[in-house]
């Protein structure tokens, strides 16, 4: 006979006659595998809480880590806090839900995190229900889809378009609380996901219990990030504690505050409305949140209310390889080269491309000036010294290098008018002072597809490790 | 007043990929409410700033935080060819400038 689910032990632990007992979701990070502050996590497991959330990933650092299919964390960090985590979930035996595995939740990623966690089971003799999650989405879904006027853009891209879905070296979407759903059903105690909602691996399971789905999102949205919704803000593991009318913040650290108003304020950030939040299964709308302040250290928050969506939607993210990436790095400290410096890099760039023929983008940030900022005035005082970025994209790693060394002599050696400084215009740090980087990549995708169903998008298999 | 001088926050950071936000916090309502009836920070003020259309520019209040929310488009998308903030975490250079 197979033993009973978390869900269905959860359920009967907390869920009596309609009413439920305060839930309690420990946050242990809100990027896995950048250092689990282990202190206020094992502060979290004393308390005794009814499941583990961790977030791996995101979207902010850029496209490199989709397109490449490689992680942003060390593997020596994304395994000492893995197998932290992995062994207070079974330690407690209580379910760990661990979304955007790798970084970007690809393929790639989900596989490498899975390998790091059957190595760390295999070591520590630790024995679990492993469910997996894909998020790559069929690239004919999403191009029927298109097809059909079902995809939109997020913010400043173009349209999707088929090419570019073909184009993309990855392609996945955002899988919300039903996912997690399934593979807690499936009898998982340990579930990794590729590309997931924030909220997804704190809300599931009270959603699957009752919980009001509001307070529960709203809670999920507060502690994903752990501490930073504290004053001061931090890293170190977040307690919420939701019941029906609501949930209360704490930080595991008890030198981090949540109060009222540093736990709103947590509803800007990196949000461009501070009121909504569109999830795969509906929208969380905080605009009649209210918070109070229970002592100097925990916030109660209630009044978020929870809005299905008629049909569900999945946020896209695609990613494609636009070239080999070289640099050249080189600083300044002659007034008179800085005060032409805009002039002398169209200039020497001429002189690269009648030089070093074939297809090549050239970027220069300058540091002083505008490598920041795309100021709309220059400066009024220019600076002492500039640092001087160049950066080749180009078919071959071969032409990218071809085109930095060449523009490296060039730069050096670029006659002006007024100039003194008749041996070198620039100061090299480091030598070779132009490197090859690697691929270049784009997020070619960022987009929301309307969907009959979640479920076929989002593929659970379970092994018993 | 300078905005850098009655706000206690001014950061910037990306909302995903395509879109900037930068927040302005303040001390209290009183704060709040003197800055969101500045002049400098309307859509019509800002735009110049980013080099962005004005219709482009969103002033979105949040008074549970006393803050003040700018959304604006990305001119790169995020680690894109070009790019110079992949975090978009230090675009609020522009704003400390802002006389209120």
């Amino acid at each position: 006979m197979s033993r009973p689910t978390h869900l269905d032990r959860l359920r009967e632990r907390l869920v009596k006659d309609e009413r439920r007992a305060p839930f309690l979701a420990l946050s242990g990070s809100g990027q896995l595998g950048n250092g689990v502050l282990e202190k206020a996590f094992r502060a979290g497991l004393a308390r005794g809480p009814h499941s583990i959330g961790a977030d791996m990933g995101s979207v902010d650092p850029g496209p490199n880590y989709l397109g490449s299919g490689r992680m942003a964390a060390s593997d020596t960090i994304a395994r000492q806090d893995l197998a932290l985590l992995l062994e207070g979930a079974r330690a407690h035996d209580i379910p760990l839900l661990v979304g955007s595995a790798g970084t970007a939740g690809a393929r790639p990623h989900l596989d490498h995190t899975l390998a790091m966690v059957r190595d760390i089971a295999r070591e520590r003799g630790l024995h679990f229900r492993l469910a997996s999650i894909a998020a790559d989405l069929p690239r004919e879904v999403v191009k029927a889809a298109i097809r059909r006027g079902a995809v939109a853009p997020i913010g400043a891209i173009d349209a999707l378009t088929e090419a570019e879905v073909d184009g993309a070296s990855h392609l996945v979407g955002q899988m919300g609380i039903e996912a997690f759903q399934r593979a807690l059903a499936a009898g998982a105690d340990v579930v990794i996901a590729g590309r997931a909602c924030d909220t997804a691996v704190f809300s599931a399971i009270p959603a699957a219990l009752g919980y009001p789905i509001g307070p529960a999102m709203h809670m999920a949205k507060i502690i994903e990030c752990c501490s930073i919704a504290c004053m001061p803000g931090g890293r170190d593991a977040a307690l919420g504690t939701l019941d029906d009318a609501g949930f209360t913040m704490e930080s595991l650290n008890p030198d981090r505050h949540a109060t009222p108003l540093s736990v709103a304020a947590h509803s800007l950030y990196e949000q461009a409305d501070p009121y909504t939040v569109s999830e795969p299964e509906g929208m969380l709308d905080v605009r009649n949140a209210r918070y109070l302040a229970l002592d100097a250290h925990r916030c109660r928050v209630e009044g978020a209310v929870w809005v299905p969506a008629a049909r569900p939607s999945v946020k896209i993210e695609g990613a494609s390889r636009v070239g080999e990436r070289a640099l050249l790095l080189a600083g300044c400290a002659d007034p008179t080269a800085i005060a032409r410096i805009k002039t002398i890099l169209p200039e020497v760039e001429q002189v690269v491309r009648s030089i070093v023929a074939g297809d090549y983008r050239m970027y220069f940030r300058v540091y002083g000036i505008d490598g920041v900022v795309d100021w709309p005035k220059p400066p009024v005082v220019p600076p002492r010294e500039v640092f001087i970025l160049g950066e080749v994209i180009a078919d071959t790693a071969d032409l990218a290098k071809a085109a930095t060394t060449v523009l490296k002599q060039y730069l050096l050696h670029h006659g002006f008018p007024g100039r003194v400084s008749t041996a070198g215009n620039v100061a090299f740090p480091i030598t070779p002072p132009e490197v090859q980087v690697g691929t270049a990549y784009r997020f070619s995708a960022y987009h929301v597809m309307q969907v009959e169903a979640l479920e076929p998008l989002f593929p659970v298999t379970v092994e018993d490790v | 007043m300078k905005l850098v001088d009655c706000a206690r926050v001014i950061r910037s950071k990306n909302a995903g990929p395509t879109t900037l936000t930068l927040d302005l916090m303040f001390e209290d309502d009183a704060g709040f409410r003197q800055a969101l009836a500045s002049p400098s920070l309307t859509p019509a003020a800002l735009a110049p700033l980013y080099g962005v259309p004005e219709a482009d520019v969103d002033v979105v209040p949040y008074a549970p935080a006393f803050a003040i929310k700018i959304v604006l488009p990305r001119k790169v998308i995020a680690g894109a060819p070009g790019d110079r903030d992949v975090y978009g975490a230090q675009q609020h250079g522009p704003l400390l400038g802002v006389e209120l």
